[in-house]
């Protein structure tokens, strides 16, 4: 009885003791949730979880691995509670959810059902993923099977759609899916993700600078769906209402019925329409952010890329102060863009809603004079972000060219949208072939300038500003002076402009951008008759911010006077200062500053959380396309014709500063949205051809 | 969880019926099921176990601390382990015979365990009780269908009774550890068919 | 030596631990959906299993028989596996990360595995010497890592078959692993 009593306890007090000093020396420092998690599950190590042993299980669960769920013992407090650990505390982790990246074709089901398969895993198995679509959705459903929460169902289109309040991101469903179209991702990776080369991407989104999911919300407005198709859009585009009226859609260009020969989407007026339902409901979609991080950023220049940088860094929460030299925010889309192409109050209602996110603002400050480096490193701000534009309009160094009545093409604009008094002549004439000259031309028009010219020295064919503004300054009397190259400005005694003489030019050999160079033709000198002239031809940024004696000497500037910056992080060679932006790739599209303003966020959230401020792999730089989804016909696609713009009458839009182009009907929207092939790389059923997407059918 | 003390006790019954609903405990499950007899057996001595267990483990929750408590658990388990070895002996050697080394074993049957950790060191003595009892008869009920069915095909007798006529050759694949895998696996479809109605 | 010899062939095919003892089915279930898994745990099997055996055997001659207290062994032999099992995990972590990666992960999971303590009581219930011991309980660990192996593989594959709703997961598992034992009786003419 006593050896009984005393051999237990010394077996115990070995064991006991072997573990303690175990315990101390062989300290291994891990997650310290990892044993909070273990504390709750039932540790009776069964295996029945499928992980090796509890342990195993509570790291799996902190790596997001495993569901709170995953211990079959445990009761549903105890689910909460790790739940709890794993981040639905307030302030301490952002939620995962699931999304479903395919937007469905047609389905791989058709032709492989019949094989007796009836999971994705197994046909990927066996085949390899090669069927109709490589990399999109085989809709057998395994995710809804793995879904514990009933989260999942395989949609009416073939498709798992996710609900969004049962999802709570245990990430079982992309654990199964065979094809990474099913994935969890906390709202922070989703915003900051850039597209990458094994991304489903219809070609439309493989161009649009933004990267906007253009299939999304195409098939959100097919469905009625608004508020979604506007929470899709602002995933990629703080400024929807904007872009939805100026931005040139280079999208249109790739969308696949434009590559079939067909009439393209129309995009753009899509987007509008469904901001524009947003704007007149009165009614602000909300907008999430993550929880504060407690980072600082100062943002240096309110327009499309400095909003955009800001918005994004703080949707993932950051705090973000944004400076800007003029009075108001906005940037060239209020002083660059006349107010008939976007109106103010649409601007500010938009800029509004992005402050409301909790962002702070200062206005008439300007870098390098009010403040400057020092004085944001001393406040404490943690990185900087320069959206500086590019604001100083090039000269055409010709005689005469600062005599009075002659302006230049941003300063012109820039002051009109400042409401300030311009004085303008009788006849004027316009230097230049970008948008920037045709916003000139077509605001000298309203503003009630009898002759306008617009002069270039190359032909129409050439002219670098988008087709739609030439063909409406043409409809708004303007005459166009192709092939002259001004050579001096002719003034009165007094220092007024009285005209400007050109020499004709002739086409030649074509020139490095593959445009034929214009030669001058000898003794062609010929005179217009104006009193006013206005030189838009290019602009570069103003790099006065750079004061000298400072840090900023140390910023590499390129030769045409952008920062330069990495283009894949936006980092600059400070290495706490990004940029974006026309600042740092000169004069582009104002959806190009938006892309710029997110790529710069996402290096700038790397920089701040400590992460190397690295490319993402594989990343799929803008301009540059997955060569596989670009192939030249597809087959069957049935010709249907584009919903046109709806516009003001000529007589009456010339008269007025009022929006010149209006939003289309709803009854349009969704004609133009049924038009959408619903791309997704090679999502096409090529015995069935590509006419008749799921969509039109069910319609 | 304002549940009743009978309803604690019939959850084990068909709610959370082990080896079926929870999947654990397998091993004596597949091993001792040649005869009805053996399953009874070891049904009741995992009871016994369970149950006292649990009354302990519930008793002594606020005392356990919480770094420790597996260990502890264990060692509650193990002495009562012990305590049934014991008495087998001494009461139904035969018995103690037949199930060999699977009695000490229930020392790291999970359920045992996962009862201990799940139920019993956070609720009150009856409900533990309540609990340890209907999982322990839910556990002795499947064992009883298991051997049954394996017992019946396999001998063609049930305790001894010979249940089909002199015709019948015995099935004796499934006394052997094939049969009994795979007697579970059928027994495991059938309730989920069942459940799933 | 033919004796070592046939106590290896024996305790590996013929008595394998899980298809013919029913020792360990839990972990046999539970880690053999994934080859890496199962592989995985086979090793931390043999491991812990050589380990346990050698230590209980040293108690259960030297302490437990000695000093008469027989009925102690339960629980001393569980409190021992339990240290054991812990010891080695926290000593791979710091020391052998490599092998903690690979294996130590699948140790707590053999506190509760009833194959570990199962072939220390038989060791000391067929009354083995050390030698004997130490060998059985390496061929039993073995035999263990070779089905669970064996049947991942098969699991692997039965993922992609076609299999009725209510038969699906543990149910064609079981079944399965029927099969696999039934292989296994054919070993039986091997001795």
């Amino acid at each position: 009885m006593i050896e009984a009593i005393l051999f237990t306890l010394s077996l115990g007090g070995i064991c006991g003791l072997a573990l303690s000093v175990a315990s101390k020396v062989f300290y291994v420092y891990e997650d310290p949730r990892i044993a909070r998690v273990e504390n709750l599950l039932a540790g009776a190590n069964c295996g029945g979880c499928g992980y090796a042993g509890c342990s195993a299980a509570a790291e799996a669960v902190v790596n997001e691995e495993a569901p709170p769920n995953v211990c079959i013992l445990i009761g549903p407090e105890s689910v909460a509670a790790i739940a709890g650990i794993m981040g639905s505390e307030a302030g301490t982790a952002e939620s995962y959810k699931s999304f479903n990246n395919c937007k469905g074709g047609s389905r791989a089901t058709d032709r492989f059902i019949y094989q007796g398969l009836n999971r994705c895993s197994a046909v990927n198995a066996l085949y390899g993923g090669k069927h109709d679509c490589h990399i999109g959705c085989l809709g057998f459903g395994d995710c809804v099977r793995a879904c514990k929460f009933d989260a999942l169902e395989i949609g009416p289109n073939g498709y798992p759609i996710v609900d969004k309040g049962k999802c709570v991101g245990c990430g079982a469903c992309e654990r199964v899916c065979p094809k990474s179209i099913i994935e969890v991702r906390t709202m922070s990776q989703r915003l900051l993700h850039l597209n990458t080369e094994d991304d489903a991407l219809a070609p439309c989104q493989q161009t649009c600078p933004a990267e906007i999911d253009i299939p999304q919300y195409i098939s959100h407005i097919r469905e009625g769906r608004y508020d979604s198709a506007v929470d899709t859009i602002r995933e990629r585009n703080p400024l929807l209402l904007a872009c939805g009226r100026v931005c040139p859609h280079p999208c249109e260009e790739y969308c696949r019925r434009a590559i079939e020969d067909d009439d393209a989407v129309s995009i753009n007026q899509l987007k509008r329409f469904v901001a524009d339902v947003e704007m007149n409901s009165g009614r602000r979609l909300p907008i999430s952010s993550a929880p504060d991080t407690g980072k600082r950023v100062a943002v240096i220049g309110g327009g499309p890329a400095g909003l955009s940088c800001a918005y994004f860094l703080r949707r993932v929460g950051h705090s973000v102060n944004i400076f800007e030299a003029m009075p108001k925010l906005g940037g060239m889309l209020r002083y660059g863009i006349p107010e008939y192409r976007l109106p103010k109050a649409v601007l500010d209602w938009e800029i509004e809603g992005i402050l409301n996110l909790g962002i702070d603002h200062h206005t008439n400050v300007r870098m390098g004079v009010d403040f400057d480096l020092g004085s944001l490193v001393g406040a404490g701000f943690d990185a900087i972000f320069m959206g500086v534009g590019a604001w100083k309009d090039y000269k055409l160094k010709i005689p005469g060219e600062d005599l009075k009545g002659c302006f230049t093409g941003i300063s012109f604009l820039s002051r009109m949208g400042n409401q300030e008094h311009v004085d303008i002549g009788r006849r004027a004439a316009v230097i230049g072939g970008g948008n920037t000259a045709i916003d000139c031309v077509r605001t000298l028009i309203r503003m009630g300038v009898e002759k306008v010219y617009l002069v270039y020295r190359r032909t129409r064919k050439e002219m670098p500003a988008n087709e739609v503004e030439i063909v409406a300054a043409e409809h708004e009397g303007v005459e166009f002076v192709f092939l002259a190259a001004p050579n001096k400005v002719i003034g009165d005694d007094e220092g007024n402009v009285t005209g400007l003489e050109y020499l004709k030019m002739e086409l030649g050999e074509p020139d490095a951008s593959g445009r034929r160079r214009p030669v001058p033709v000898e003794g062609s000198e010929t005179v217009l008759d104006v009193d006013m002239i206005i030189t838009a031809i290019g602009q570069s940024p103003d790099t006065t911010f750079r004061t000298p004696g400072t840090r900023m000497d140390e910023l590499n500037i390129t030769r045409w006077d952008t920062i330069d910056v990495d283009p894949d992080t936006c980092r600059s060679n400070v290495p706490y200062i990004f940029a974006a932006g026309d600042g740092a790739t000169g004069p582009a599209l104002v959806v190009d500053a938006i892309g710029g303003g997110r790529r710069a966020a996402r290096g700038i959230d790397l920089f701040l959380k400590g992460k190397p401020v690295t490319a993402q792999p594989r990343a799929l730089l803008s301009k540059r396309h997955i060569p596989e989804s670009l192939f030249t016909d597809v087959g069957g696609v049935g010709k249907s014709v584009r919903t046109p713009m709806p516009e003001l009458p000529v007589q009456e839009r010339i008269k007025t500063f009022v929006e010149a182009d209006l939003v289309i009907a709803e009854p349009d929207a969704n004609t133009e949205a049924n038009r959408c092939l619903n791309c997704c790389r090679l999502c096409y059923d090529p015995d069935k051809g590509a006419d008749k997407p799921d969509s039109l059918n069910a319609a | 969880m304002a549940k009743t003390i009978g309803q604690e006790f019939v959850k084990g019954l068909w709610e959370e019926i082990p080896p079926f609903r929870l999947v654990l405990g397998l091993c004596p499950t597949l091993a001792v099921t040649k005869s009805v007899e053996n399953g009874i057996g070891m049904g009741l001595a995992t009871t016994f176990v369970l149950v006292c267990a649990n009354i302990l483990v519930s008793l002594l929750s606020g005392v356990i601390p919480s770094k420790i408590r597996i260990a502890c658990f264990i060692i509650i388990i193990a002495t009562f382990v012990t305590v049934v070895e014991l008495m087998m002996q001494a009461y139904a050697y035969q018995l103690f015979q037949n199930l060999g080394i699977f009695i000490p074993l229930i020392v790291v049957n999970c359920i045992v365990l996962g009862r201990s950790e799940a139920f019993a060191s956070k609720n009150k003595v009856v409900p533990s009780f309540a609990d340890g009892l209907g999982i322990g008869i839910g556990f002795t009920i499947s064992l009883t269908v298991i051997s049954a069915v394996r017992e019946s095909l396999g001998t063609g007798k049930i305790m001894g009774n010979q249940l089909f006529g002199s015709s019948f050759e015995p099935f004796s694949f499934m006394v052997e550890a094939p049969g009994a895998f795979i007697c579970l696996g059928l027994l495991l479809c059938v309730m989920n068919m069942v459940s799933s109605k | 030596m033919g004796d070592y010899t046939v106590l290896i062939i024996s305790s590996i095919l013929i008595n394998n631990i899980v298809l013919a003892q029913y020792l360990g089915i839990c972990p046999f279930i539970g880690t053999s959906k994934k080859m890496e898994t199962a592989t995985g745990m086979a090793g931390a099997v043999v491991f812990v299993m050589t380990l346990a055996a050698i230590i209980t055997w040293t108690i259960d001659t030297y302490f437990l028989k000695t000093l008469n207290i027989e009925f102690l062994r339960t629980i001393s032999f569980i409190l021992v596996i339990a240290s054991l099992v812990q010891f080695v995990e926290m000593f791979l972590k710091k020391s052998i990360p490599a092998l903690y990666a690979g294996l130590g992960i699948f140790l707590p999971l053999i506190t509760t595995n009833c194959a570990v303590m199962g072939v220390c009581l038989i060791n000391i219930k067929e009354e083995y010497s050390f030698l004997q011991a130490l060998v059985s309980s390496i061929s039993y660990a073995v035999g263990f890592g070779l089905a669970l192996i064996l049947f991942a593989g098969i699991r692997e594959r039965v993922i992609l078959g076609r299999v009725p709703r209510p038969l699906q997961d543990t149910s064609i598992g079981l079944i399965t692993a029927g099969m696999l034992a039934l292989v296994f009786i054919g070993f039986k003419g091997l001795v």
